[in-house]
């Protein structure tokens, strides 16, 4: 394929007619809510983890379910499974990193009861001994209720290849979110949508098409003009990124959680899979929903710009967010002291007007010049 | 002046007793920081037995944040938060807190400066955020114990273990910081107060079983006070069998601190409206409405037999548990004490609390067949509360609860 078709494969991964597709080849499909899910488990079944971070629409048969004031992730996630958008999933794993995260799980049940909740309770005092059993108890109970849910079995043989299948997934990811930002081809909003349709397929299908664009891109047409870090929970709303790309705004890098904050760790390819796979969340960090008393994310934002030679610093922040919420006075004072422009700008999902997002935009741009 | 007998100047009453206890527990922090010692600031369901045990001065910053708020103060202090960058989505006991580790000093409560940090997650992942944000900005270390939400209705043997390795690790660090030596004799002095103290308060609230009740509801909202700053300490459970037996002896002599006729018993859900707590007060006592029952009642009633059983028993506080768990908690309390209505305060401090509450609140309306209705407030910040909007809901609960009599 050429540059510009692989480029329109990703920004066609939409998840309905992916969906169809799956279950159309006698697949079974599992959602996984945000954050760190162990997808991993789910592709190892025989099942087809597709990600849910519900989508830019308008709240209504949600609002019976929750107050005004939690994220719309959480929100739009239930309002889309009331409406039957995820109707022939088997079952949904909801981890409780956050507050809204909790809720979304104890409301599902009620909302939808449909598609079966299955919990994934984490340690946040993850590096020990401890504290990985406890994550690999978790684990245990997610296969206990996906075996019950969907009738598929678990073996520890599958799961260590579908573990390699992960890492390598992770190695792309990594590579694409370096290289992305270096090519004029690649805009703000083809970047989203490579890290989004990762939600969507099969992570074989897609680093052989990540694979396919990096090859492609070599050569090309080197990007231009000033660059940021993004960081945040979601970067996905089209009205941002068309702003991002109408002002020739690069991303030199990012650490949003949809993006790359989940491909930082990889599982170990050695010894028990289950284990393998709760010394990789241990490993993690930098992360607004796991505990870092010492605030590492925002050294490693400062590092980061510094690292890529971006401009600034431009937190997306996900309304309602109150673990980014409370990063941001961190990270924004680690950025005053290392002199990087910074710039928040709030988001949800039922943004109609992003005016003032825009305004603020421009007036961070001209800053980086 | 003569003093009634019962109120909060008779020295000889357990609300007397109550208000110095935990008066006491700020002055007594404050004299340890002056003496040099190490004091620390705690959550307040952080297992208390641990620095109780250690002897190891500790305050209360959810407590601190709800006197200020009850006193006055919530706004300008959540504004110096959100001057800060803090945003005024985040809880207002945070950003009462964070504000107050900037400005030092507030004389609607002030409390000593701490050494280190001791957090417990098991009300809220917001706890572990605030916590971390004061550890950093003040330089000091965060004892973290994690008790993570639990989805199923029992407490597994994997999360006790889990949380076990962590109360060993806190006790080990809590140690090295203050030089102080962990004693098991003295441990189980501790947890014998703890669980007389909660004992006393079990029955002090089950109490409100009596027709009419023997308190006012939002006598419980002070005395709680005292059990999260105290509820290891002999004097705490003295006094709160006081409170039991005055409010044994007010049913025998068919009195009651509820200045009104109890015409209607409702479950309050919720937090309270720490700066409106006199408008929210008010607004029920003048139609007749007695607030017989909480989940405070629960939330602090901590009994168990040993060092596993502290362990699950926090593992089980209110805001750690599934939503068929905090239902069935709820329809226990509310047939054991008997109810009209339900009055939910959807608290926009409290994702949490707030984020299941409508769908479990209406599982309770159905299974006690009683009226819920909802309003918008805050614990502390005062602009997130329309005294009109409370006003019309509580009125319009009264109205369903009179039909409803009429009707029987």
């Amino acid at each position: 394929m050429e540059l510009r078709e692989i480029l329109e494969a990703f920004r066609a991964a939409d998840p309905a007619k992916m969906k169809e597709r799956y279950l159309a080849e006698g697949k079974k499909i599992v959602l996984t809510a945000p954050v760190y899910t162990p997808e991993e488990i789910v592709h190892s079944m025989g099942l087809v983890p597709m990600g849910v971070w519900g989508a830019d629409t308008l709240l209504e048969r949600s609002k019976r379910y929750f107050p005004a004031f939690i994220c719309s992730i959480a929100q739009s996630i239930v309002e889309l499974g009331m409406r039957g958008t995820y109707d022939g999933a088997s079952a949904i794993v909801i981890p409780s990193l956050c507050d809204s995260l909790k809720v979304l799980g104890q409301n599902w049940k009620y909302a939808v009861p449909s598609i079966p909740f299955v919990p994934m309770t984490y340690p946040q005092n993850r590096a020990n001994e401890a504290g990985r059993a406890f994550a690999k108890a978790g684990y245990l109970r997610v296969i206990r209720d996906l075996e019950a849910a969907t009738g598929a079995k678990f073996s520890t043989d599958a799961l260590a290849n579908s573990l390699k299948v992960y890492n390598e997934h992770n190695a792309v990811m990594r590579r694409f979110a370096r290289e992305a930002g270096k090519y004029a081809a690649v805009s703000a909003y083809d970047r989203s949508a490579v890290f989004k349709s990762a939600f969507f397929m099969l992570k074989e299908e897609h680093t052989a098409l990540v694979k396919e664009l990096l090859a492609a891109l070599e050569g090309t047409e080197p990007a231009s003009g000033p660059s940021v870090v993004t960081t945040g929970i979601l970067a996905d709303s089209p009205a941002l990124l068309g702003k991002l790309d109408e002002l020739g705004l690069r991303i030199a890098a990012d650490d949003v959680a949809a993006e790359s904050r989940q491909y930082r760790t990889d599982a170990p390819e050695t010894g028990d899979p289950l284990d393998a796979l709760a010394a990789k969340f241990a490993a993690m960090g930098d992360c607004s929903v796991l505990l870092d008393p010492s605030k590492h994310r925002a050294a490693m934002l400062v590092d980061t710009v510094r690292g890529t030679g971006a401009s600034g610093l431009l937190l997306l922040l996900t309304k309602f967010c109150d673990p980014e919420e409370f990063d941001l006075v961190i990270i924004k004072k680690a950025c005053a002291e290392a002199g990087i422009p910074f710039l928040s700008v709030e988001l949800d999902r039922q943004m109609v007007n992003f005016g003032q997002a825009e305004t603020m935009l421009e007036a961070f741009c001209e800053r980086l010049d | 002046m003569e003093v009634r007998k019962g109120s909060s100047q008779d020295p000889n009453s357990a609300k007397y007793k109550l208000n110095q206890i935990a008066a006491k527990a700020y002055s007594d922090a404050q004299a340890a920081k002056e003496r040099g010692e190490k004091v620390g600031w705690c959550a307040s369901n952080f297992p208390v037995e641990l620095p109780e045990t250690l002897g190891i001065p500790v305050c209360y910053p959810e407590n601190q944040a709800a006197g200020i708020a009850a006193r006055g103060q919530g706004e300008k202090l959540c504004s110096i938060a959100e001057d800060e960058g803090y945003s005024n989505d985040i809880c207002a006991y945070a950003r009462i807190s964070l504000a107050y580790a900037k400005i030092k000093d507030e004389p609607a409560q002030n409390m000593p400066m701490p050494d280190f940090m001791l957090c417990c997650n098991n009300i809220c992942s917001c706890m572990t955020k605030w916590y971390e944000n004061l550890s950093k900005e003040l330089g000091i270390p965060l004892i973290m114990i994690d008790i993570p939400f639990n989805p199923d209705n029992e407490v597994s043997r994997d999360e006790i273990e889990y949380v076990k390795a962590q109360f060993l690790d806190a006790v080990r660090q809590l140690e090295e910081i203050t030089g102080k030596k962990w004693s098991d004799e003295r441990f189980r002095e501790v947890m014998a107060n703890s669980c007389r103290t909660s004992r006393a308060w079990l029955e002090a609230t089950a109490l409100a079983a009596a027709r009419p009740s023997p308190f006012n509801g939002f006598d419980l909202l002070n005395h709680m006070a005292v059990m999260v700053t105290a509820r290891g300490k002999p004097e705490a459970a003295e006094a709160m069998e006081l409170l039991a037996k005055e409010y044994r002896e007010n049913i025998e002599n068919g009195e009651s601190t509820f200045r009104a006729e109890e015409k209607y018993r409702i479950m309050f859900e919720g937090i309270a409206c720490w700066p409106w707590l006199r408008v929210t007060s008010t607004g029920l006592k003048s139609r007749g409405i007695n607030m017989v029952s909480t989940i405070y009642a629960d939330a602090f009633g901590f009994i168990y037999d040993d060092f596993d059983g502290m362990i699950e028993a926090y593992c089980k506080v209110p805001n750690a548990i599934n939503l068929e768990t905090a239902r069935d908690k709820r329809i226990r309390l509310c047939n054991a004490i008997g109810v009209d209505g339900l009055l939910v305060h959807t608290n926009r401090s409290c994702k949490l609390w707030s984020g299941f509450m409508p769908e479990m609140s209406r599982q309770i309306g159905e299974a006690c067949d009683i009226p819920v209705v909802s309003f918008d407030g805050d614990q502390a910040d005062p602009r997130n509360f329309s005294e009109a909007q409370y006003d019309t809901r509580v009125q319009g609960l009264t109205e369903i609860m009179e039909s409803r009599k009429a009707g029987a």
